[in-house]
């Protein structure tokens, strides 16, 4: 029997004007685990998601979430957007009541579940407080509980992690890792590849609006080759740059500060042995690291001709 | 349903059981309603005396005798004023020789050493003709009252000059006062107050104008910030884009019931009061019944398609400024259109939204001269035609507009969204 498809696009297509934001995406998500959704600002992560919601319709394309609209199955989906919103004035109990009641729960229900996530979530004695009297953290903390109030089957977070200091961020990794225990189907979209590479079972990249890889994030890591070595000279770092530079299949070489070491990038196809090898007799090493491919790699790698934004992007998270 | 009705409920009680609407909604008029009537008392004021002397030049005859007389008569009132607030006149009348140099008085007018100059004179057609010079500090109590001296002066001077007495005239002229009263369909009586029936129609018109324009702003302000908070897309995560639309309209729709019920309650209880209640008929309860709704739904869903296509207040003024002109015309021609109720401008105006809900009201409601049914009737479905149609488009804005962000759209960007699947 066919595992029962949680998220079915089939060649959605958006524009806004002249603007071609999402060019024949197909995604089908299986329930269970968690799915990255990657890709630089501007890539059609949002719109897609929106499309995913019904808040916006393709222009083309079958859109299925839970096996019928996202319209009729919002009472089963969670969802917590990039832009962040909530009424400012509201207490926070009445705002997550008003969310539960909206996403169909009694009153008594709902105010369980609100209890339970508030303290799940470190926010004991916020419940009675204005949604403007919290600190930009805790309100998106709140946030996270209005989507997830409901124990949706589907959990969809665009950018979760923007904005949260790296104790809430390593909070919010464990509450999502619960939810995926309990049987919840989370798709987040990210472009902090780190908290992909850690929380994610499968990633799925866009870029300018096209769907440019979608694979078990096993299978990424085992198939794009590790191409980057990090190397610590026992002399002077610009005499061993120049050496290394000449080290047939060496793509390029520079000082890296931070690692004190220069990062060296292997051509496409040098076996990363032989480039090791070379590079031990260019000149004299303290240490030579061939590094595990990271995401961040792959991203760089699939959307290499936008390196700029892509800097900003990486280099931001 | 169960979620538009939620949404409904949190704007009902968001709107309506806030400090700010109780203060602003009910609080004000309420207050209001209590100073209305201590409004003359406040604005009473007793005049200083007017004292000093008034030379009169008399160039006709018999004006400067005639003029202790008129001082001396009680002065003419208006109906809000009291015997307290007359002018206590103590002026000393001196009468100047009719050949009298007048450039010599005019200086004692301007140093105030004379209270006032009246010359009585005729003019080149033979008319007779009053002048007073008064000093420019002067009081215009005193000025009215020396205005009115002077006309009765003059008037007491001819009929001297004709040998009849003016007592006698006046008692022979005195004109009585009409007593009119109403007879109502049950053979009650009442005092008829004509001034009075002419606003009833202003009344319906305001009240509903009052109590759909305070909703339909806050469904405007609302929807900002629900925009400028960009809570929208949260919200838009649990509903449709129509079903937190109709929410926020029937929530407001129930916000805009509580002011027409409470609003007209205090103007029936009032009316009650000056036994004036049969001025309203059943039927333009009837017909404000009718047309509240689709009074509401027309200017609310404007409000709120506006609301969602911009980001602040400011940029919100631009977009419903036509609307507003619009809507102003009631209020401009409420006179012509009470005492015409069915001339062509009424006439136009009834099937012109968004003023077709008020203006039709006016007239329905006005007694001068009663409005065909038919035409109620009329005025109503293509009302009720033009709110479904921009109901239709104000969704389809709405459902654009909630996500957007940036600049303000153009009428013609606004068209498009209309148009957008």
């Amino acid at each position: 029997m066919p595992a029962e498809r949680v998220i079915d696009l089939q060649d959605v297509h958006k524009r806004f004007g002249g603007t071609h934001a999402v060019r024949g995406v197909s995604l089908s998500l299986e329930r269970g685990g968690i799915c990255g959704f990657l890709g630089p600002n501007g890539a059609g992560k949002s719109t897609t998601i929106r499309m995913i919601m019904s808040i916006i319709l393709p222009d083309e394309g079958r859109v299925s979430v839970l096996g019928t609209s996202a319209l009729d199955a919002k009472d089963r989906i969670g969802y917590l957007p990039e832009e962040r919103g909530l009424y400012r004035r509201m207490r926070v109990a009445e705002f997550l009541r008003f969310m539960a009641r909206l996403k169909g729960l009694d009153r008594a229900d709902a105010d369980r579940r609100i209890g339970a996530w508030l303290e799940r979530l470190e926010l004991p004695g916020v419940s009675r407080r204005r949604c403007m009297e919290l600190s930009k953290g805790m309100q998106q903390k709140v946030q996270l509980v209005a989507s997830v109030v409901n124990e949706p089957e589907l959990l969809i977070l665009d950018e979760p992690f923007s904005g949260l200091d790296p104790v809430n961020a390593r909070l919010l990794t464990h509450q999502i890792q619960g939810l995926r225990e309990r049987g919840t189907t989370i798709l987040f979209s990210t472009h902090q590849m780190r908290t992909a590479e850690d929380l994610c079972d499968r990633v799925v990249l866009i870029h300018r609006g096209e769907k440019v890889l979608d694979e078990p994030l096993t299978s990424i890591l085992r198939r794009f080759d590790p191409r980057t070595v990090l190397a610590e000279p026992a002399q002077d770092h610009a005499v061993a740059e120049r050496a290394i530079g000449r080290v047939p299949g060496v793509q390029s070489c520079g000082w890296n500060e931070a690692a004190k070491s220069l990062q060296v990038r292997l051509a496409e196809g040098m076996d990363p042995q032989a480039g090791l090898r070379g590079i031990l007799a260019a000149a004299p090493m303290r240490r030579v690291e061939l590094r595990r491919t990271t995401l961040d790699e792959v991203f760089v790698q699939l959307v290499g001709g936008d390196a700029a934004a892509l800097g900003q992007e990486v280099g931001g998270d | 349903m169960r979620r538009t009705l939620t949404v409904a409920a949190r704007e009902f009680r968001h709107t309506a059981l806030t400090k700010g609407f109780i203060i602003g909604a009910i609080g004000v008029p309420a207050l209001m309603f209590a100073v209305i009537p201590l409004i003359p008392k406040l604005m009473r004021s007793t005049p200083p005396p007017l004292e000093g002397r008034i030379v009169v030049v008399d160039r006709v005859g018999r004006v400067a005798e005639s003029l202790q007389a008129a001082l001396a008569e009680p002065p003419e009132r208006q109906p809000w004023e009291t015997q307290d607030e007359d002018v206590d006149v103590r002026l000393t009348v001196e009468a100047a020789a009719p050949d009298a140099s007048i450039d010599g008085l005019r200086s004692q007018v301007a140093d105030e050493s004379l209270r006032a100059l009246l010359i009585a004179d005729r003019s080149e057609e033979g008319a007779e003709q009053v002048e007073l010079l008064v000093p420019s500090t002067g009081n215009p109590r005193h000025t009215r009252r020396l205005e009115e001296v002077g006309r009765k002066a003059l008037v007491r001077a001819r009929v001297a000059r004709q040998g009849q007495d003016y007592g006698q005239l006046q008692e022979l002229m005195k004109s009585e006062r009409v007593r009119t009263s109403r007879i109502s369909p049950q053979g009650e009586q009442a005092t008829e107050r004509t001034e009075l029936r002419a606003l009833v129609p202003m009344g319906f018109m305001l009240l509903l104008w009052v109590t759909i324009f305070t909703s339909a702003n806050y469904l405007l302000t609302s929807t900002i910030e629900e925009k400028s908070s960009r809570v929208m897309e949260v919200l838009l995560s649990a509903t449709s884009p129509m079903e937190l639309l109709t929410g926020k309209l029937l929530g407001q729709a129930g916000v805009s019931l509580v002011m027409l019920l409470m609003y007209g309650g205090v103007g029936l209880a009032g009316l009650g009061a000056l036994t004036m209640l049969d001025v309203v008929r059943l039927s333009d309860l009837l017909w404000l019944a009718a047309w509240f709704p689709v009074a509401y739904f027309m200017v609310a869903v404007i409000m709120a398609g506006v609301g969602s296509a911009v980001n602040d207040l400011r940029d919100a003024q631009s977009l419903v400024g036509p609307a507003l002109m619009a809507l102003m015309v009631p209020m401009v021609l409420w006179l012509p259109i009470v005492e015409n109720p069915n001339g062509a401008l009424a006439v136009i105006f009834s099937f012109i939204p968004p003023a077709s809900p008020f203006v039709t009201v006016l007239r329905l409601t006005a007694v001068t001269d009663p409005v065909p049914a038919w035409q109620g009737l009329l005025a109503l479905a293509v009302a009720i035609l033009c709110t479904l149609a921009m109901l239709w488009a104000g969704a389809r804005i709405f459902r654009v507009g909630a996500l957007m962000q940036g600049k303000t759209p153009t009428p013609r960007e606004l068209l498009r969204w209309i148009r957008v699947r």
